[in-house]
């Protein structure tokens, strides 16, 4: 079953290599079914989807007998949310990827390549497969930024491929001195073997796994590459990075770093909730001072990701299920942000906030969404965002007092920033130059209207997706909790 | 003595075959002017040498030439290494059109000479062996790094024959003083002897062995003897830089993997000076690509720095080293000799070695470029292409051997070397063409890249049947 999850965008790309790159029209339909097929077979996931503590559709088989690799998948409570917020936004993005105007083959070959590579870090249970799922992003990645970006798109593109392959590189030590230590690349047995270990080992593994997974996420200092590549990526591309990519990080400390060393996480979890607050107080003040829409949404994310690391460092069950909602709500809401300044910038070619100004009786409709995904974005109470963002600093308040107590000035930031953002695109005098702008068409609307359900459902119903991931929580806060 | 000879013979008919092949080809090379039956006669006599490999027993029963060489599985895997890199190179010469225009027969002669060379290479068990080895490949080695007629070409040939006669006359006193001290050539012998020696004569046995080092790191381009490498890639044809870069090398780590097992106690001593040219190798190549604009010139310092990483298979000194250094000279062996190709094809087209013959080639011939897109990628370490796998082992046979720093020294050059590689990328991909003509790619130089991206694909999404492979070659006593 996850195996044909992972052929859909896979067999989806070897057609659009075959196809020829005048066939625009094939080459979007059979990206656009595969995407959509892959959406279709994580819903009906769900389906056979019953404890969320066990692993589900596991498939074991042997790859490399040598090294004890083996080709192992399966999912539970935490991946599973993030495979269907995967295959969602890969669906919406490939809609929103008709505004692809050049080499249409290859970005679409690329674009599949990506989902592949997204899926299978969330469905691996082995080290060695997960690292390659992990790597495989990479390289589509940078030639997504690279060739379809906008601005210093090269330098971007680099940049997210030095840092990120650096941060993975560390990551691999890592997973070498694990398996020299255990003999396998299990990630459940690792998890069993590795809480046994000293502490000293403990928090080696550690210190790799977290350079790998906090560049990824971003967590600062790391953060740098994450304004400059999601700025420049086209708007596709900044949805699907902001949405998945950053979600990979976090869900590394769940599945690997937590798990395997947890006497290494308790070690780290102090400096994690420190670099939590960091990243939720630094990230919404920078994001206050961009001009630029789009770098304003890049910085929120930092921010928002810091509410992950804040639930991290709580570990109780109530900051990792806010930190995992968290996740889920802001690929929601960053995604459909990123669509919503891309229809702009489609439209008026800049994304200057001091550019606009009364747009919100030229194209009421737009407005309408805006103001409604900004809400979401700064925590209005029934929307998602709101809902992760308290679970997590309730579950951490406890814990962590005065560093929590800080980030919650970072929600007031937010609050200030999006509104004024608002404020400057919707409200006052319009701007002569935007006379003749057009309001959103269907094909828009119908990439934000799934994402606005979503954040919909689960700000007023929460425990849809509380309820998939609480028995995963559960076991992993008393599997970690056996080590101590 | 009869029975011997036959039982030698055996197990060395390849590199019968192929030595009287070699002759043959060059006899014919230079009866006639063209170049077309040298060229079939070559054809022929890789394939039966290939067949008589296959066929030839893994392990005699007893030393092969009264122990002058020795054919164990360890010495079998080069062999085959030697062989197919020869084989590959044939083809790249074949498309190459710079070659072309100056080729005569016998460049064939010389390419098999070569190929008999470093086979014996990695089957010396006696000093004289090895050092008639090296001396034949390197011998060879001149003539084909000078086979263009322009200066370039003097220069590095020139330059090489000097640096190489310098180096082979310091590893002949070091040889000579192994013998003065042990009175023995014959590696399990030197074993012996050294480790029974005097703790006085010690140490004229690590200067020995450092001398050793000298003309061994010269053939592999170790830093610091590694100052021919990028003037002689330079100066030589495509095809030909292609086998240097790939050929002597492994050919070179095998005897010297072996060379330390029979230089042992004074090896040992020699560990820590080794690990250090390690790190010093890796980061100087991996540095000076960086700055390069000739591809010829930034292949030959990316050659030096993946030297660096293979040296670490040598100096963990472990069977899990062996197994690794071998599994990636496989893997360097496609991925090399495939980024090669992708060069020869360019420089067929532009007659421009610079970078920015590169640009937009994406466009041009899209296959090509996802070819070299995907060499290049193995060559900086990227899952899942077989480079990466073979990096995996490196590291992590170092991590065991407790070299953790080792292991971080290759990790951070791996970081290093992804700007130089991916430049190469950002010229194909993300840069526009200066005309949009596609690149013409004659047949032998598609087989080739057919070949090598293969490999680099499926053994490295599949290296199980490679590792079992290799596995047996690195667990064998070497003596």
């Amino acid at each position: 079953m996850l195996t044909a999850l992972l052929a859909c965008p896979l067999v989806g790309m070897l057609v659009v290599m075959v196809l020829p790159k005048t066939a625009v029209r094939a080459i979007r339909l059979a990206a656009l079914l595969a995407t959509g097929a892959a959406l279709l077979l994580s819903l009906e996931l769900l389906n056979g989807f019953g404890n969320p503590a066990i692993l589900h559709y596991v498939e074991r088989h042997s790859w490399i007998p040598q090294l004890n690799v083996f080709y192992f998948l399966g999912l539970d409570g935490l991946s599973l949310p993030l495979v269907l917020l995967t295959t969602l936004l890969g669906f919406l993005a490939c809609i929103a990827s008709w505004s692809i105007t050049e080499r249409h083959k290859e970005y679409f070959a690329l674009y599949l390549l990506l989902e592949v590579g997204m899926l299978g870090t969330f469905v691996a249970l082995d080290l060695f497969l997960f690292y390659i799922f992990w790597e495989v992003v990479l390289v589509p990645m940078y030639f997504l930024i690279g060739i379809w970006g906008g601005g210093r798109r090269e330098y971007s593109a680099f940049k997210f491929f030095v840092y990120t392959l650096a941060g993975s590189l560390f990551m691999l030590l890592g997973i070498l001195a694990l398996y020299l230590r255990a003999g396998t690349f299990d990630m459940i047995g690792l998890a069993t073997a590795g809480r046994g270990y000293e502490l000293p080992f403990q928090q080696l593994l550690f210190v790799a796994f977290f350079l790998g997974f906090a560049i990824k996420v971003p967590i600062f200092p790391f953060h740098t590459w994450l304004p400059d590549a999601h700025v420049d990526a086209p708007t596709p591309i900044s949805v699907l990075l902001a949405g998945v990519l950053l979600k990979m990080g976090a869900y590394g400390f769940f599945r690997i770093a937590y798990p395997i060393a947890p006497a290494g996480a308790a070690w780290f979890a102090g400096a994690m909730a420190l670099l939590g607050m960091i990243n939720i107080v630094y990230g919404a003040f920078v994001a206050m001072a961009q001009t630029d829409f789009k770098k304003l949404v890049a910085y929120s994310s930092v921010s928002h990701m810091g509410f992950v690391l804040l639930g991290l460092a709580s570990m109780t069950s109530q900051g990792f299920n806010g930190a995992l909602f968290q996740m889920i709500a802001h690929g929601l809401i960053s995604g459909a942000m990123f669509l919503m300044v891309g229809v702009l910038y489609d439209r008026a070619h800049t994304r200057d906030l001091h550019a606009f100004g009364g747009l919100g009786a030229k194209v009421p409709v737009y407005a309408g969404l805006l103001m409604f995904f900004s809400l979401a974005l700064l925590g209005l109470p029934g929307l998602a965002g709101f809902v992760g963002e308290f679970m997590t600093l309730a579950g951490t308040f406890g814990v962590w007092r005065w560093q929590t107590a800080v980030s919650v000035l970072g929600v007031v930031v937010t609050a200030a920033y999006t509104l004024t953002a608002v404020q400057r695109v919707l409200l006052g005098p319009l701007n002569a130059k935007w006379q003749a702008l057009a309001d959103i068409n269907l094909r828009e609307i119908l990439t934000v209207a799934p994402l606005l359900l979503g954040t919909l459902a689960l700000g007023v119903y929460p425990l849809a997706l509380l309820s998939l991931q609480d028995g995963a929580v559960v076991r992993l806060l008393r599997h970690m909790a056996g080590a101590r | 003595m009869w029975s011997v000879l036959t039982e030698s013979l055996t197990a060395w008919w390849p590199e019968t075959v192929l030595a009287s092949g070699a002759l043959a080809v060059l006899v014919a090379g230079a009866w006639t002017r063209r170049s077309q039956p040298a060229l079939t006669l070559a054809w022929i006599t890789l394939a039966v040498a290939a067949v008589g490999l296959w066929r030839a027993p893994v392990t005699p029963s007893s030393g092969v030439f009264f122990g002058m060489i020795v054919c164990d599985p360890f010495a079998y895997a080069v062999r085959w290494l030697a062989l197919g890199a020869t084989a590959l190179v044939l083809l790249l010469v074949m498309g190459s059109r710079e070659v072309e225009a100056a080729i005569r027969g016998e460049y064939y002669g010389l390419l098999l000479l070569l190929s008999v060379g470093l086979m014996l290479m990695a089957e010396a068990n006696h000093l004289l062996t090895a050092y008639l080895a090296m001396e034949l490949v390197s011998l060879s080695s001149y003539a084909l790094a000078g086979f263009l007629t322009d200066v370039r070409a003097a220069e590095g040939s020139l330059k090489y024959l000097l640096f190489g006669a310098l180096a082979s006359a310091i590893m002949l006193f070091g040889m000579s003083l192994l013998f003065g001290l042990t009175g023995t050539l014959s590696f399990p012998q030197l074993a012996r002897s050294l480790a029974e020696l005097p703790a006085a004569a010690q140490r004229a046995a690590i200067m020995a062995a450092t001398f050793m080092v000298v003309g061994l790191g010269y053939k592999i381009s170790l830093v610091p003897f590694h100052l021919w490498t990028p003037d002689v890639y330079e100066g030589a044809p495509v095809p030909v830089a292609a086998l240097f870069s790939v050929g002597p090398k492994a050919a070179g780590l095998a005897l010297f993997v072996r060379a330390m097992e029979a230089l042992a106690p004074a090896g040992t001593a020699l560990l820590p000076l080794l690990l250090t040219l390690t790190i010093v190798t890796m980061t100087l190549g991996n540095l000076l690509a960086l700055v390069q604009t000739n591809v010829k010139r930034l292949l030959a310092y990316s050659t030096i720095g993946q030297v660096g990483y293979l040296m670490i298979g040598l100096v963990v000194h472990s069977s899990a080293g062996r197994e690794a250094l071998l599994v990636y000279l496989v893997a360097y062996l496609f991925m090399n000799v495939g980024a090669f190709a992708c060069v020869t094809a360019v420089v067929n087209d532009s007659g421009s070695e610079s970078l920015d013959a590169f640009r937009g080639l994406a466009r041009r011939s899209p296959g090509l470029a996802l070819c070299c897109a995907i060499f290049l990628l193995s060559l900086a370490g990227l899952p899942p292409m077989l480079g990466f796998f073979g990096k995996f082992l490196l590291f992590g046979a170092a991590l065991q051997a407790g070299h953790s720093w080792l292991a971080l020294a290759g990790i951070l050059n791996s970081a290093i070397a992804l700007y130089y590689y991916v430049n190469i990328i950002r010229q194909m991909y993300l840069l526009a063409p200066q005309h949009t003509a596609p690149v013409d790619e004659p047949l032998p130089l598609r087989l080739a890249i057919a070949v090598c991206v293969v490999a680099t694909l499926a053994v490295g999404v599949l290296p199980g049947t490679l590792l079992q492979a290799v596995r047996a070659a690195a667990t064998v006593h070497l003596l």
